[in-house]
């Protein structure tokens, strides 16, 4: 039997041969569910059984898997997402394993027909999407669903049924569902490989970084549709209920965290959501912008002057969720700029955009000459005298997704695009790619999610320590008292409950001593990747509700964490696993991916940041500049929108944070003891075959 | 694909929907309060007014204001039967995903109809009303033989009452009477998992018969008084909350 919590299969499908193979949930228990099970499979299936290099996310062998994990369709609150995993033909130079995740109710119908995910290696003959309908699985023809737009793609699969969904209930072999089956789906982004592809379900839940849209593409997978009616087991439903009561009643309705209440008169994205973010909604329908969950195709090109009519904006968004394109790295601009002072030499001064995305990036290669009239790059089929309208959003959206005149070189991406036009050192000044050629973010001055990023293989998105206090470190009223303030951080960071993990001194000896450079915010990374691939993206809590360390709405400003997951969690699978049993899960999946990345080429000689986050102010993204900083003696909140790196402290780091992980200083390969104690000795006797284990 | 297979019940509207619900009698589509002078599907038996006592509560609802989220769903499911199953919850919200408002939304809620023809037409009195809560129109498990009557009865599109399909018979909404999973007390004058769960005040028990003329007597603004939303460009409006952040961020 299951376990609770879990529908107990995950699906199997091997586009290649055409086989259907159901799996057993409870074997890759050990990996948490979601993200860090695709992980698992994805080890099994894709590592160890393909003798191959690992190189190219659109080779056949690769997997992409959706994966849920044990709180995705109880109904909790921001515990709603999808993981998606695979190698990423986003990611650069090398296609990392990497992830993304959507919400909406996929997840949900998925376990409501009683799989926990679906992993697809292979690549059919002809296009097909998978449909799912309780235990019927089957490979449906897609050849008339190819070009159609992701909204399109939906409609028509809906269509096909002849089903009158919503006034009729539908019969499933003797079950009865009203409800009409959730869809994921690319759009031509996808079916054109491009680079920058997203899967998009509903409006626009989508999964954009990573561009598995194009990896759906590179295997004429065009969409997958689920139905259910099957039960999902919970283990203490009055357990359940209780645990959420008390969480609503002390952290506020939808459980806290930084989304908004609920009451809209919009639609909640995700299946449990109480924050209706109007995340499901096309922009037009209300009248108001879309405004996406994190992970889904944001798409912005309003710069904070109010340059460009909000409705080329509204369409942009509307855009990107139909043909399935990643917003986030295809917009024409970040909401925000912001000045930095100390900085003369930047060459963009006075104004970065938060985010220097594709669309941005070309247009200032338009605005400096290097491509358009004159040069080799003709720009059609775009036509520059258009741009901030709707005819040239919708030009552009479709150049990119199929690959016309310069949406050939567009579709490469950011990076790529640099790249082709032999402008790679605008990764560290104009552009601002944060490493593996994702945008920057919020990466800064919160130093945890820049070395998440380098740790990981994307832009970790991860908002949850920046946005902690509400409104920034320090900011939005929040925590006029430092140490107070730190002190309360650091009790919710168990079992370490360090505040240093929250000194962000970043000049002189303090910066090594308990600072950014020090030993403890090794370890606070460290805690922050092991809580974000358990929690996070393996059990389908919401990067926009946990963690949660600081609260307005708690008498001691207590966040949810540790508190709030691990009874949330133990009420729905009957365990009695404590907080720190799963931070552990989730180090022994970031430890399984750690193996990937070794096996792909990681070594610590490549974990550099990229230059700009060397200058004072040149990585601040605009936001939280308030951060507690110790002096030896006492606590301050100071502004440090200045705060950089420096590469002798970051090796500093680097060499803390591979010793707490367990891996070779020298390579950063982690080693034996450290892959034994966590139960994979499989994965060790793989890296020692290929030469690539730790020396210990 | 699943739709390839036959639906259920036989009976077709083909209005467009809209976030309404109708009455099916004699093939066609009729509002509600029409209910007494038709005779739908197997009902031929005279339908006896005013002969049955009124319920004491009604579960509205507010299909405008309904964020989709299927908490209610996921609660009803939960505390009557232990487990989470959309097909076995006693009210069904429908979200359209790509409709727009109003059309995306649809709340099916039974009525606890005046004339109940599910208890009418019901061959073992299995439906029945349970004067002992409230004159609620209730199935007991115990006497439902799985002839799904009551579920061609109900003259209401989509019908109410629910099939189980794990133990082949009938249910339907007790107002939450018949809870063993329920951490509280249900039943009318008790809670409702379904009210409670609700992230949008959308859903609510009064105890006055709603208007039977249309769905506009069950289909309600249940919102209190409040301010429009602002429209913004971006993100949420500043000072809604205190966690909301300070600028847009993604
Ligand atoms: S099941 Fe149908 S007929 Fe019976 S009380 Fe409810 S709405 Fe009326
Ligand atoms: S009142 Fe109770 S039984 Fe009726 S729909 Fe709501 S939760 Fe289900
Ligand atoms: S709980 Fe409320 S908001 Fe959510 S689907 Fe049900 S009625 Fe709508």
């Amino acid at each position: 039997m299951a376990t609770p919590g879990f529908a107990g299969k995950i699906l199997l499908v091997d586009l290649t041969k055409k086989e259907i193979i159901p799996l057993d949930t409870d074997e890759y228990a050990m990996y948490g569910g979601g993200h860090g099970t695709s992980t698992a499979l994805f080890w099994e299936y894709c590592v160890a059984r393909e003798n191959w290099d690992l190189q190219d996310a659109f080779d056949p062998r690769n997997m992409v898997s959706l994966m849920t994990g044990a709180i995705v369709g109880t109904g909790v609150p921001h515990g709603a997402r999808t993981s998606v995993s695979g190698m990423s033909p986003q990611c650069y130079p090398v296609q990392w394993f990497c992830h993304s995740n959507f919400g909406g109710t996929f997840g949900t119908m998925l376990k409501l027909a009683g799989w926990d995910g679906v992993a697809v290696i292979g690549k059919a003959d002809k296009p097909v999407y998978i449909n799912i309908a309780d235990d019927k699985v089957t490979l449906e023809d897609a050849q008339n669903l190819w070009g159609l737009t992701t909204w399109k793609c939906q409609e028509e699969i809906w269509k096909r049924s002849g089903i009158r969904y919503g006034q009729e209930w539908v019969n499933l072999d003797g079950s009865y569902t009203m409800q009409r089956p959730a869809i994921v789906t690319m759009g031509p982004a996808g079916e054109n490989m491009t680079r920058v592809a997203a899967l998009v379900h509903g409006g626009g839940s989508g999964a954009g970084q990573g561009g598995f849209g194009g990896v759906f593409g590179s295997k004429n997978l065009k969409a997958v549709a689920v139905m259910g009616s099957s039960s999902l087991k919970i283990a203490d439903p009055k357990g359940l209920q209780n645990a959420l009561e008390w969480m609503e009643k002390t952290w506020g309705g939808g459980g806290g965290g930084f989304g908004f209440g609920g009451g809209q008169d919009v639609q909640s994205c995700c299946a449990g959501c109480g924050t209706a973010r109007k995340c499901h909604n096309r922009t037009r329908a209300h009248g108001q912008d879309s405004d996406d969950c994190a992970e889904s195709t944001l798409f912005s090109q309003t710069p904070s002057n109010g340059q460009i009519p909000s409705d080329a904006n509204a369409r942009g968004m509307d855009l990107c969720q139909e043909y399935g394109i990643n917003g986030m790295e295809c917009c024409f601009q970040g909401p925000m700029s912001f000045k930095t002072d100390h900085n003369p030499d930047f060459p963009i001064q006075p104004e970065v955009p938060a985010y220097t995305a594709l669309g941005w990036y070309m247009k200032k290669m338009y605005d400096m000459g290097v491509i358009g009239p004159g040069t080799s790059y003709d720009m059609a089929p775009l036509n520059m005298k258009q741009f901030n309208t709707n005819e040239f959003m919708e030009i552009y959206a479709l150049a990119l997704s199929k690959r016309h005149g310069i949406g050939d070189m567009l579709a490469e991406g950011t990076a790529r695009f640099c790249e082709k036009l032999g402008r790679t050192e605008d990764f560290k000044t104009l552009c601002r790619l944060t490493m593996w050629g994702y945008q920057d973010h919020w990466s800064m001055p919160g130093v945890e999610w820049a070395y998440g990023n380098l740790m990981d293989s994307r832009d970790i998105n991860s908002h949850d320590i920046t946005h902690s206090p509400g409104g920034g470190f320090g900011g939005g009223g929040a925590a006029p008292d430092a140490e107070k303030f730190v002190r309360t951080m650091a009790q919710r960071t168990a079992p370490f409950n360090d505040p240093f993990w929250f000194d962000y001194s970043w000049e002189g000896k303090q910066a090594y001593d308990t600072g950014i450079f020090s030993r403890h915010k090794a370890q606070f990374t460290a805690w922050h990747q092991h809580y974000w691939n358990y929690y996070k993206e393996s059990v389908g809590f919401c990067d926009w509700g946990y963690s949660n360390l600081y609260s307005g709405s708690h008498p001691q400003n207590f966040g949810k964490t540790p508190e709030v997951e691990p009874r949330l969690l133990n009420a729905v699978t009957g365990k009695n696993h404590t907080f720190e049993d799963g931070i552990e899960i989730g180090r022994r999946a970031w430890n399984l991916k750690r193996a990937i990345f070794v096996l792909q080429g990681r070594h610590r000689k490549m974990e550099n940041f990229t230059g700009y986050y060397y200058r004072p102010g040149a990585s601040y993204c605009g936001y939280s500049p308030n951060l507690p900083i110790f002096d030896g003696s006492k606590w301050e909140i100071k502004n440090s929108k200045e705060l950089y790196f420096t590469e002798d402290g970051v090796e500093h780091w680097k060499t803390h944070f591979y010793d707490i992980e367990g891996w070779n200083q020298d390579s950063g390969y982690p080693t034996r003891k450290t892959l034994e104690d966590l139960g994979m000795k499989h994965v060790a006797d793989y890296l020692e075959s290929k030469g690539k284990l730790g020396a210990a | 694909m699943a739709g390839d297979k036959k639906t259920m019940p036989e009976k077709a509207d083909k209005k467009k929907f809209s976030r309404r619900d109708f009455v099916v009698g004699g093939g066609t589509a009729l509002a509600g309060g029409a209910l007494a002078a038709v005779s739908p599907g197997a009902a031929q038996a005279a339908i006896k007014q005013d002969s049955y006592p009124l319920a004491t509560h009604y579960l509205v609802y507010d299909s405008k204001h309904c964020a989709g989220c299927y908490r209610c769903m996921t609660a009803c499911s939960l505390v009557h039967e232990g487990e989470i199953n959309f097909s076995l919850a006693r009210l069904q919200m429908h979200r359209a995903v790509l409709d727009e408002y109003p059309f995306d939304i649809s709340i099916n809620v039974c009525r606890q109809c005046p004339t109940p023809l599910c208890v009418e037409n019901c061959p073992t009195g299995a439906a029945h009303i349970s004067a002992e809560n409230g004159n609620i129109r209730m199935i007991d498990k115990d006497k439902c033989i799985g002839c799904k009557t009551c579920i061609k009865s109900c003259p209401f599109i989509p019908y109410r009452p629910i099939w189980n399909h794990y133990t082949n018979k009938a249910t339907k909404c007790d107002l939450c009477v018949d809870t063993p999973y329920y951490n509280k007390k249900g039943g009318p004058g008790g809670s409702q998992a379904c009210v409670e769960a609700c992230v949008a005040n959308a859903l609510k028990v009064v105890t006055e018969l709603p208007d039977q003329t249309d769905i506009s007597g069950y289909d309600r603004d249940l919102q209190p008084p409040r301010k429009a939303m602002p429209k913004m460009p971006f993100g949420a409006p500043k000072g809604k909350s205190k966690a909301a952040p300070a600028a847009k961020e993604s």
